[in-house]
């Protein structure tokens, strides 16, 4: 059988894509360091396990992954059973795949991770390319999938499976909304409530999104003109919603009713009651000014990238407003829309402005930037390309369609040098129109992605079998140990805030209290400052040194 | 029926928007000023400032003025004398 080129070169261009992004990162992906919450999510896999073994009676399993908790439990963490309602999506396959492949080796436990999660992310934005596929041609369904994959912070967050597998999770399950709504058919429905209720699973918050769909599918003309058929699929909706959920989290196995309200009634306990850096100021996250998300996606990507949103926005907002303004009683066209590319447009709006507004209502105590709402990145990506298509429509002149397809291009080629040059620490991007003062006066390195660079600087200046290092931040450096070989680690022992015992401190500008005001974090005059390490104009950490002998 | 629901729908999101805006942004500043005034973050800073400032003083050969001295003596000798005229 011959290979029709031409017919099939778009999938073969995307493949050899695919390909070499993966083949690329692949090589790549040890220098990423570990990050602060590793450890977490690897206890949290465990516990599960643990939890399953034993429901199952697997004894000699159970005791396995017991032994386990018991050897990475440290000092600076929550014993899991306390804090047991983060998700399992990827916590737990992994944590099986530890135990049935008697995988030791923390590093490789933890690249494993991040390939998994990486992974998952690439396959998320195939589910991007073909919503955009359906909306747009190729050309424009690539230049948004280039865009979605190399944002830098995403792409830097892409490997952390925290927020960036949230953002995943939830690029599926816009695609099957937009699916069901549609074709509203029991396949897309059953698929749309799988990947629904894994996004609950990892972010409590998804849960407005079987409420957006079954608002969606309501008002869309021909589910009301079949309302029974309409409200059967909608049962049968919420139905397996419910079984994916309870299914998928173990957290709801004893008790689903009971320990699902439970998520509500310790909210106020379970979320983070901090100062954070902001503008050159340390306020409080729980009462963040309303133009935070905003901001914080302003000055943490690509100029180019962000004004082509903010317009795509306002475009597609008022020709929403003008559908509404003629909403007529009886019409044979749908509300909101026409035809389909509308209706894809207006699943997107109405899902992006419902989770805007839903953090601004309720003054979601955010932190670390923007980082718990990163999906916001399919909506930003989505009117990136809204805003492009609109103008490719309105110009006839092919020197001008030519001028815009190399505009396009730039976007993308922009967030591409930015992966390159801030390798491996796209998680802490700023735009680089942003002065040194400002972009030191937001948080920079909360993940504590450098600390296995700070280690090994330390190595390299120090010889000592016994190096004692405290740290002077809100960053519990003693899990970034884990990034060194075994031989390695054991030379390091961190004092916290002992500062007197240390022969070094470790600095960066993550602080949960005032630092300028609480000086718990202030460097003794004994010590004095030997290394920053820098990346474009972002102070990512500073190393001071005792100037007495110990 | 339908345009109902739209404008209700429509009225109740604008409403929720002008509250958050107004009464919500209103709440939120005076909880700043608190937060960024009575905070246990403030009072302990005063506190150390304080103790920086007796250290000083104790370290000073002559903390106060002599004017001053007098002043507060006369004062001090004021207060006393008054308060035994009450007994």
């Amino acid at each position: 059988m011959k290979l029709n080129y031409n017919k099939h070169k778009n999938s073969i261009f995307l493949i050899f894509f695919y390909f070499l992004v993966f083949f690329i990162t692949f090589l790549n992906i040890n220098d990423y360091g570990i990050h602060i919450e590793e450890k977490f999510h690897r206890l949290n896999g465990l516990f599960w396990v643990n939890y399953i073994f034993d429901l199952l009676g697997l004894n000699n399993l159970a005791e396995i992954s017991q032994t386990k908790i018991d050897q990475i439990y440290d000092y600076t963490l929550n014993r899991p059973s306390y804090y047991n309602k983060y998700g399992v999506v990827l916590d737990l396959p992994v944590a099986f795949l530890e135990i049935f492949l008697s995988i030791d080796d923390v590093n490789k436990i933890y690249t494993l991770k991040h390939l998994l999660s990486f992974l998952i992310f690439l396959i998320s934005s195939i589910f991007f390319y073909k919503l955009l596929l359906s909306r747009y041609n190729f050309f424009l369904s690539f230049v948004g999938v280039a865009i979605f994959i190399f944002s830098p912070r995403i792409f830097g967050d892409s490997f952390l499976y925290k927020d960036v597998l949230f953002l995943s999770f939830v690029t599926i399950t816009i695609y099957y909304f937009n699916k069901s709504i549609n074709i509203f058919n029991y396949r897309n429905i059953i698929l749309l409530s799988l990947f629904s209720s894994l996004s609950v699973n990892l972010r409590f918050f998804a849960i407005i999104i079987p409420f957006l769909f079954i608002f969606t599918s309501f008002i869309k003309k021909d589910n009301l003109n079949n309302i029974t058929d309409f409200c059967k699929k909608i049962s049968f909706y919420i139905l397996f919603f419910i079984f994916f959920l309870i299914i998928f989290w173990p957290y709801l196995w004893s008790d689903p009713l009971n320990n699902f309200l439970n998520l509500f009634k310790n909210l106020s306990r379970d979320l983070v009651d901090v100062k954070i850096l902001y503008n050159n100021e340390f306020i409080s996250n729980r009462l963040l000014p309303n133009t935070y998300i905003l901001n914080w996606i302003a000055i943490t990507t690509p100029v180019l990238q962000f004004i082509s949103f903010f317009l795509g926005f306002i475009f597609c907002f008022l020709r929403l407003i003008k559908r509404f303004i003629n909403i007529k009683e009886k019409s044979i066209y749908n509300d909101f829309w026409r035809g389909k590319n509308e209706e894809t447009d207006f699943i997107i709006f109405i899902i992006f402005i419902s989770f805007y507004f839903l953090f601004i209502f309720f003054e979601a105590p955010l932190y670390n930037g923007w980082r718990l709402v990163y999906f916001f990145n399919i909506f930003i990506t989505y009117f990136v390309i809204y805003f492009i298509s609109i103008i490719f429509g309105k110009v006839k002149n092919i020197f001008t369609k030519r001028t815009l397809i190399f505009f396009s291009l730039i976007i993308v080629m922009i967030n591409i040098n930015a992966v390159i040059k801030f390798h491996p620490f796209q998680s802490i991007y700023f735009n680089k129109f942003l002065s040194e003062k400002t972009v030191n006066g937001y948080e920079g390195d909360y993940y504590g992605m450098a600390s296995k660079h700070f280690f090994k600087k330390i190595l390299s200046k120090n010889d000592s079998d016994k190096i004692y290092v405290a740290v002077a931040s809100h960053t519990p450096l003693q899990r970034g140990i884990e990034g060194l070989p075994a031989k390695d680690r054991k030379k390091f022992i961190i004092v916290g805030q002992e500062y007197q015992m240390a022969d070094y401190i470790f600095k960066n500008n993550i602080s949960e209290v005032n630092s300028r005001l609480n000086k718990k974090y202030e460097i003794p005059e004994n010590f004095s400052k030997v290394y920053t390490f820098k990346v474009n104009k972002i102070i990512v950490y500073e190393i001071f040194k005792k100037e007495l002998t110990r | 029926m339908k345009i109902f629901f739209y404008k209700a729908l429509l009225i109740f999101i604008f409403f929720l928007l002008a509250f958050h805006f107004s009464f919500n942004y209103a709440v939120r500043i005076v909880k700043q000023e608190l937060n960024n005034n009575i905070s246990k973050e403030k009072v302990e800073s005063i506190k150390l400032k304080i103790k920086n400032e007796m250290k000083t003083a104790i370290n000073k050969e002559n903390f106060i003025k002599p004017d001053d001295a007098i002043l507060i003596n006369k004062f001090l000798d004021k207060i006393k004398s008054d308060l035994e005229k009450r007994n």
